[in-house]
């Protein structure tokens, strides 16, 4: 079974793909949040233009670097602006 | 969760923040009630917003607004509430308050908490104008509130 890390969507970003949650493949050694974050506009266009405005979390922390790697297991959360009040 | 800080699903209470507020050395309580408008939209008027929130960081942010609140303007006693899931026009979607000695620091305290709620804490809105229609997503700074 191919390993996965989990991608928690919010706000456009869920409206964007039609789903709260996508389990995203990734091998052993991980991919870089510059290129998962590459990969996700490429496999859902409307999220695109999104995903520029967005800021990320990663198991529990906001990405402070995008050369930060996402590894098998991982929790990566895509956070349009926030909006509440 | 401390009951200062709070994501819930049901109706928040202006009085009930009022008596958690209350303390008798705490001579200036201020307290914030944010409602829903039913603002017009491409899709028609507002009905209602449905909100969420990535529920363990925004329960981190509002305490960490808290602790805040607490070192920066003397807070004594802090409510920082929030709706989840649809609230109605009309509605209190957001509760935040301080309590404090004097006046002058009970007003700095809560314009403070709502102002960073909105800017830093991961909750956000999406407008549902009428069953059935496309929802769309209001971006941040257009509430106003």
């Amino acid at each position: 079974m191919a390993a996965r890390a989990t991608i928690l969507l919010f706000a456009t970003a869920r409206l964007a793909v039609g789903r709260p949650e996508i389990a995203w493949s990734v091998d052993a050694k991980g991919t870089t949040v510059g290129a998962l974050v590459r990969s996700l506009g490429g496999r859902y266009p409307k999220l695109a233009p999104i995903l520029a405005t967005c800021r990320f979390v990663l198991n529990g922390r906001y990405v402070a670097n995008r050369a930060t790697r996402v590894r098998p297991g991982d929790e990566f959360a895509v956070h349009p602006p926030y909006g509440g009040g | 969760m401390s009951v200062s800080v709070r994501l819930t699903r049901r109706p928040l209470s202006v009085p009930a923040a009022m008596r958690l507020l209350s303390g008798r050395e705490l001579g200036g309580v201020v307290v914030f009630a944010g409602r829903v408008r039913p603002d017009r939209t491409p899709q028609g008027r507002v009905a209602h917003l449905d909100y969420e929130a990535h529920r363990p960081l925004a329960l981190a942010a509002l305490s960490s607004l808290e602790r805040t609140a607490h070192r920066r303007f003397g807070a004594e006693k802090v409510v920082l509430w929030h709706r989840l899931g649809p609230v109605p026009v009309g509605e209190v979607s957001v509760i935040v308050g301080a309590a404090t000695g004097h006046r002058a620091a009970a007003f700095r305290a809560a314009r403070y908490l709502i102002e960073q709620l909105k800017r830093t804490v991961p909750i956000w809105k999406v407008e549902r104008a009428r069953p059935g229609r496309r929802p769309r997503s209001r971006p941040a700074g257009r509430a106003g509130r």
